[in-house]
């Protein structure tokens, strides 16, 4: 599902972001990719939705070569791509259900179907009470939950979180965990890029650890 | 829980160029309650803007008019020794009429001239004693159409007017028309050059109330194209809400603008009692409110398509 080959990545010259990454994500995977803060992963990320393009290498996502689409083919690939953003993203002046109506609109759905779909989604992750609420009246894992409400409600191929436990309590991360669990059994393949080593402690799944930019664990891979 | 299915999607109600326009024009109108005071803001700076423009215009039209109206003055004389007999007068006309420029052509015979010349000396007629209808010439006095009352169109005018046979002495007054022409001219080239300036600068000033306001939104503009929007998904109520608030800040400024002449005119009219008519006085024409308004829709657009293109490219 995801491809990199030989990537590298700078944002200045002769500071490499990252350097030299080969990675491999089968269909239906679920990945940590950690690594201290300032490693990478954050670029990563942001190479696979095509909000990047990497200095050298190739970006393959779903069976497309993403440093070779044009900008006119950038939305279509974000299409099949479900993000939680680091500071979420959320709009503040518009309403739970209208920040999560956002991916379904933008794929030209109805208005009655975009309503039944947020809403089983939001009921899903314990949301429907705030369905009417604004981002600002929300606590950062209601604020958390809603980000990845938007973010999985078309049922995306591919899931991709930046540190989406950054600031929250126990129980919070439990239940955002549990989400990702759920999505990916239904199928979406999941990256999750934290700093958090506890997060990944307590839940066994292939483990991605950068450092410097260039990948020096992969608990996939036999050492 | 079932697995992702793609059969799983349904139909795309929004599909086909009726149901996206339709989807567009709803979220404009969402968008404008959503912020309406950066719309409230918007429409105001391009009210004021076309105001300024639209009062200039309302100057410039009345100046147009009153200089219309001197230029009435513009006459050219065609001289002769002696009386014209009927026959003579009407081919001399029917000539002159047939030159293109013409508007109206009247014969003096002498005993004319001597009454108006009379009339013109109310009070002092001694001065006339002796004074016989032979001193004065026989004339045609000829009125040009407006367009053909600068001083190279006279020029070209008298040339084709000495043509006709019998005419051979012209006047007309040229140094006036000469002064005319170069006030007229200049006039005309401030009025540009003022009204060029003003343009520019409420260009400006809408173009960059508009970036103002898409730079408040851009958190928007970019997560729809993180999302998966097409860029021209992401503009068109965008384009929409700019030709909405184009469209209603310019009628905001032509119901200002004729509050305001009214107004003037109602007050003015109780100190020295006239009508604007007779004055020379006018509103606007329509093709004038009709421009105004389409400008105020062009630069919503415009200002929101070109305020687009530098925040589209995340
Ligand atoms: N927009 C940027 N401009 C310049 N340098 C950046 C930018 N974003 C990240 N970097 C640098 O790239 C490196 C990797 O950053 P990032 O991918 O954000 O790491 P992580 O997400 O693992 O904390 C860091 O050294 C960081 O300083
Ligand atoms: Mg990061």
């Amino acid at each position: 599902m995801v491809q990199l080959h030989n990537v590298f990545m700078s944002y200045q010259r002769d500071v490499a972001a990252l350097n030299g990454i080969n990675l491999t994500i089968p269909k239906g995977d679920f990945v940590f990719i950690t690594g201290v803060s300032g490693a990478g992963k954050s670029t990563l990320l942001k190479l696979l939705y095509g909000a990047l393009q990497p200095s050298r290498g190739q970006v393959v996502v779903d069976g497309q070569n993403v440093t070779r689409l044009s900008r006119a083919q950038i939305p279509y690939l974000r299409r099949n791509i479900g993000v939680v953003f680091q500071d979420f993203k959320l709009l503040p002046n518009r309403t739970v259900l209208e920040n999560v109506a956002i991916t379904l609109e933008v794929l030209g759905w109805g208005k009655k179907d975009i309503g039944k779909k947020v809403y089983h989604i939001l009921k899903q992750l314990g949301l429907e009470h705030k369905i009417n609420s604004t981002p600002l009246r929300l606590s950062g894992g209601e604020q958390q939950r809603v980000a990845l409400a938007r973010a999985l409600v078309n049922d995306p191929k591919i899931l991709l979180a930046d540190e989406p436990t950054g600031n929250l309590d126990e129980e919070n991360k439990e239940q955002i965990l549990a989400i990702f669990k759920e999505a990916n059994i239904r199928g979406t393949t999941v990256l999750v890029a934290t700093h958090d080593r506890r997060l990944t402690e307590n839940c066994h799944r292939r483990m991605v650890v950068l450092e410097k930019g260039q990948v020096v664990e992969d608990s996939d891979v036999p050492q | 829980m079932s697995r992702n299915k793609p059969a799983k999607r349904p139909r795309l109600t929004n599909e086909g160029f009726l149901g996206r326009l339709n989807f567009f024009f709803a979220r404009a109108l969402i968008n404008i309650r959503q912020n309406i005071f950066i719309h409230l803001v918007t429409i105001g700076t391009i009210a004021i803007a076309l105001l300024i423009i639209s009062l200039f215009l309302l100057v410039y039209v009345n100046l147009e008019g009153a200089a219309d109206v001197w230029s009435n003055r513009v006459q050219v004389t065609a001289y002769f020794e002696r009386e014209l007999n009927q026959q003579e007068i009407t081919t001399l006309k029917t000539g002159i009429l047939a030159l293109s420029g013409t508007d109206k052509v009247a014969y003096v015979a002498r005993e004319e001239a001597v009454k108006r010349f009379r009339a013109r000396l109310k009070g002092q007629e001694s001065l006339l004693d002796g004074v016989t209808a032979d001193v004065l010439p026989a004339s045609i006095e000829i009125n040009l159409k407006s367009g053909s009352r600068s001083s190279e169109a006279i020029e070209a005018y008298v040339v084709r007017l000495k043509k006709i046979p019998g005419i051979s002495e012209v006047q007309y007054g040229e140094e006036w028309v000469k002064r005319f022409t170069a006030f007229m001219n200049f006039m005309r080239l401030v009025g540009a050059l003022l009204g060029g300036f003003l343009l520019l600068a409420v260009v400006f000033i809408v173009s960059n109330t508009i970036k103002l306001t898409i730079y408040a939104r851009k958190d928007e503009l970019e997560l729809l194209s993180l999302v998966g929007a097409t860029r021209f998904f992401i503009k068109a109520p965008f384009l929409i809400e700019g030709i909405f608030q184009g469209a209603l800040g310019a009628l905001l400024s032509l119901l200002v603008l004729t509050a305001c002449y009214f107004g003037f005119l109602h007050n003015a009219g109780n100190f020295v009692s006239f009508n604007p008519a007779s004055v020379g006085l006018s509103f606007l024409p329509v093709t004038h409110l009709a421009g105004v308004f389409f400008g105020g829709v062009c630069l919503g657009f415009l200002g929101s398509l070109t305020s687009l293109k530098r925040f589209i490219n995340v």
